[in-house]
């Protein structure tokens, strides 16, 4: 009888950084992101003395400083953040399950649920708030991944493949669909502008508690499901030989990435870029051990997504760049380089 | 000639065949010309005529016209100088909304033929058998639709950028409306010089801001208002209003994002949208309940002065806005 070794962390194993490594990459990615934090804070479109903002965050001062660092900067940063990190997240969740390190949740039509749910309650219901058209875009994108998910689903089992082509096509259905309503409809369109392309501006700490304790759930899921997604990444055979639950662990992991990306899509519009990009860059710093890339996405992702917020703000002032247009551009180069670099690392 | 039953039941179904596609063909709402000439013909004109210079050359117009149909831009002017249109296109909601009663009723008594732009539907303004068609709206706009608009009736029409008097001017001369355009420019002059008059000490050393936001704008964010109403209180009443640079987008262009109210403050009076109520419009309300807008110095200290805008391309609307103006000025102290 032969007996089948398999390796701990899947393909690249022995390429992958040892524990030590990674651990202080880790600190190395945390630290960095704490300085984003406060510099996210420090700088905006308009000057504020580093004295002006100190006293905002530990004094009750209320000078007009003050306020526009509490009222303003403060609650973009923490939006920042946990936008980041629920993007980064999901997208390394989508990248595990399809086992291509080219997918984001937009393939399972997250992104198109959301804008056309979004598209119907301005367009169609008159929803005018941010926090108001923010759950349609919620639930657009958990009806749209569940459909999805049920496409995807045959007799044998859920593919990620028939996944990825079932979110392709009902992505370009309601990407058609929402198109067609805001050309009939210019004030939706005028007031989807923004939100299409992707900002945390003007988002007050309100708009995301409510969506916290989804990311809170989402967030354990993804670590659950992390050591049977290193077993997945060896094939279905393999993975059922060792005893992972198969769909089990793909339907845990699309309401962890659903969740996420459909929260994140919710507050701050479509962002591209992040959940592609980031995971990626872990994989090739980590190796293919998906706790691991989760940990290391949850740092990068909102560093990514903090450093182009703050590019948005300085580059046109007094005018910002949605941070959605910045990533994009900060992204793609920075993607194209890495992959000409070195070969995309597998799954 | 005697017809087989197949043949007759081929010739009815032929004929059948090409009734359905002349009826769809003129039911065809902007097609290629083919239903659309039918109607497109020209209603028999008044005796006299005028010439008027307008965007698409120098137009000859009837001299007491009966039917107007004003198109885009021109619907609220004209009505404000008493026209009554026997078409207008569709004005948004607000406008609406900022209507005086009587003018609100004359708009509702138009036919509608078409949205606020360039979708006009020709045939049912054809149906209208007007006399004369007043049109302002985007030269891409006239591209699509201006020869048919010439072919049904006399068309004057004007680019988006003619400046507010001269469009009044014009509106009235090619409406035949003068008489009361005359009343509200005497109106008009008689109330900047009262303003001007009442509050030059006031006005004389202050600086002020105007700030709105609009709809279109994304959370967190306004703008620094320099057209519309706000031009009309700098240069003509003669406010110390910030505008762009020369060669540049006008201010308002831009969308500021809420950490910059707090430049404001460098401003002695900031004017906010208001609507004919008093209250901030809704889609200003986000900016007044910021903690930074009500610290502000101005804010504070009574300087922040709410003005009702109902429109700025015609003298009636302009007029209320004087009124509005008037009446905030009034509240700051006579010396800074």
């Amino acid at each position: 009888m032969t007996t089948l070794t398999l390796r701990r962390d899947g393909p690249g194993a022995k390429t992958a950084p040892g524990p030590r490594r990674r651990l202080l990459g880790l600190v190395v990615a945390l630290a960095a992101l704490a300085a984003l934090l406060v510099l996210s804070v420090m700088i905006g479109s308009t000057s504020i003395a580093p004295s002006a903002v100190w006293d905002a965050l530990v004094r009750s001062s209320d000078g007009i400083d003050q306020f526009a660092v509490r009222d303003f900067r403060l609650p973009r940063t923490i939006v920042g953040l946990v936008v980041g990190v629920a993007l980064g997240l999901s997208g390394a969740l989508i990248q595990a399950l399809t086992r291509n390190p080219l997918a984001d949740p937009g393939v399972l039509g997250v992104h198109a649920g959301a804008s056309f749910a979004v598209t119907v309650a301005v367009g169609l219901l008159g929803v005018r708030e941010a926090q108001g058209y923010m759950w349609f875009a919620f639930a657009g994108a958990l009806v749209v991944t569940l459909l999805v998910l049920a496409l995807g689903s045959t007799r044998r089992g859920s593919s990620p493949v028939v996944m990825v082509l079932a979110g392709v096509c009902v992505g370009a259905v309601l990407g058609g669909a929402r198109e067609a309503l805001q050309l009939t409809d210019p004030d939706a369109f005028d007031m989807m502008r923004y939100w299409n392309a992707g900002s945390i501006v003007g988002r007050p700490l309100e708009v995301l508690w409510p969506i916290l304790p989804f990311f809170a759930v989402a967030v354990i899921l993804a670590f659950v499901v992390s050591g049977p997604l290193n077993a997945l990444a060896l094939g279905d055979e393999v993975a059922a030989a060792q005893g992972v639950g198969l769909a089990r662990t793909r339907v845990l992991a699309v309401i962890a990435l659903t969740l996420l990306a459909g929260g994140a899509t919710a507050i701050a519009g479509p962002i591209a870029f992040v959940g592609l990009m980031v995971p990626h860059v872990a994989r090739w710093i980590v190796g293919p051990d998906q706790r691991w890339i989760f940990a290391y996405s949850i740092l990068l992702a909102p560093s990514l997504l903090l450093v182009s917020d703050i590019l948005g703000r300085v580059v046109m002032r007094p005018s910002e760049i949605p941070v959605g247009v910045v990533t994009a551009f900060v992204g793609a180069p920075v993607l194209v380089a890495l992959v000409r670099r070195r070969k995309a690392s597998g799954l | 000639m005697n017809n087989t039953p197949v043949m007759r039941r081929g010739a009815a179904l032929a004929a059948a065949l090409m009734s359905a596609s002349l009826v769809l063909t003129a039911c065809g709402g902007d097609g290629d010309g083919t239903g659309v000439q039918a109607a497109e013909t020209r209603s028999a004109e008044p005796a006299g005529t005028r010439s008027v210079k307008a965007e698409n050359g120098t137009i000859e117009v009837p001299a007491d016209p009966q039917r107007i149909v004003t198109i885009g831009n021109t619907n609220l002017p004209f009505i404000d100088l008493g026209g009554k249109p026997v078409g207008v296109t569709e004005v948004s909601d607000s406008d609406l909304a900022a209507l005086p009663q009587d003018q609100k009723a004359v708009y509702e008594a138009a036919e509608v033929v078409g949205s606020n732009g360039g979708e006009v539907d020709l045939e049912k303004l054809a149906a209208l058998k007007p006399d004369l068609i007043l049109v302002q709206f985007h030269s891409s706009d006239w591209d699509k639709v201006g020869e048919r608009l010439e072919a049904i009736a006399p068309t004057v029409l004007w680019g988006l950028d003619t400046e507010w008097k001269a469009f009044a001017d014009a509106i009235a001369e090619a409406g035949d409306v003068a008489d009361a355009l005359s009343r509200q420019k005497a109106e008009f002059t008689e109330k900047v010089a009262k303003i001007q008059s009442t509050y030059g000490k006031v006005i004389g050393g202050t600086s002020f801001v105007d700030v709105s936001r609009g709809d279109w704008n994304d959370p967190g964010t306004f703008y620094i208002a320099d057209i519309g109403c706000s031009e009309i209180a700098r240069d003509d009443i003669g406010l110390d209003l910030p505008e762009a640079a020369e060669g540049k987008d006008p201010l308002a262009y831009e969308s500021l994002p809420f950490e910059q109210i707090g430049e404001l403050s460098t401003y002695d009076v900031i004017t906010y949208p208001v609507d004919a109520e008093g209250k901030p419009t809704a889609s200003f309300v986000p900016v007044t309940e910021t903690n930074t807008w009500k610290a502000l110095p101005a804010v504070t200290s009574g300087r922040a002065l709410g003005l009702f805008c109902p429109g700025n391309n015609s003298y009636g609307p302009v007029i209320r806005y004087l009124d509005s103006l008037d009446s905030a000025l009034a509240t700051l102290p006579a010396a800074k």
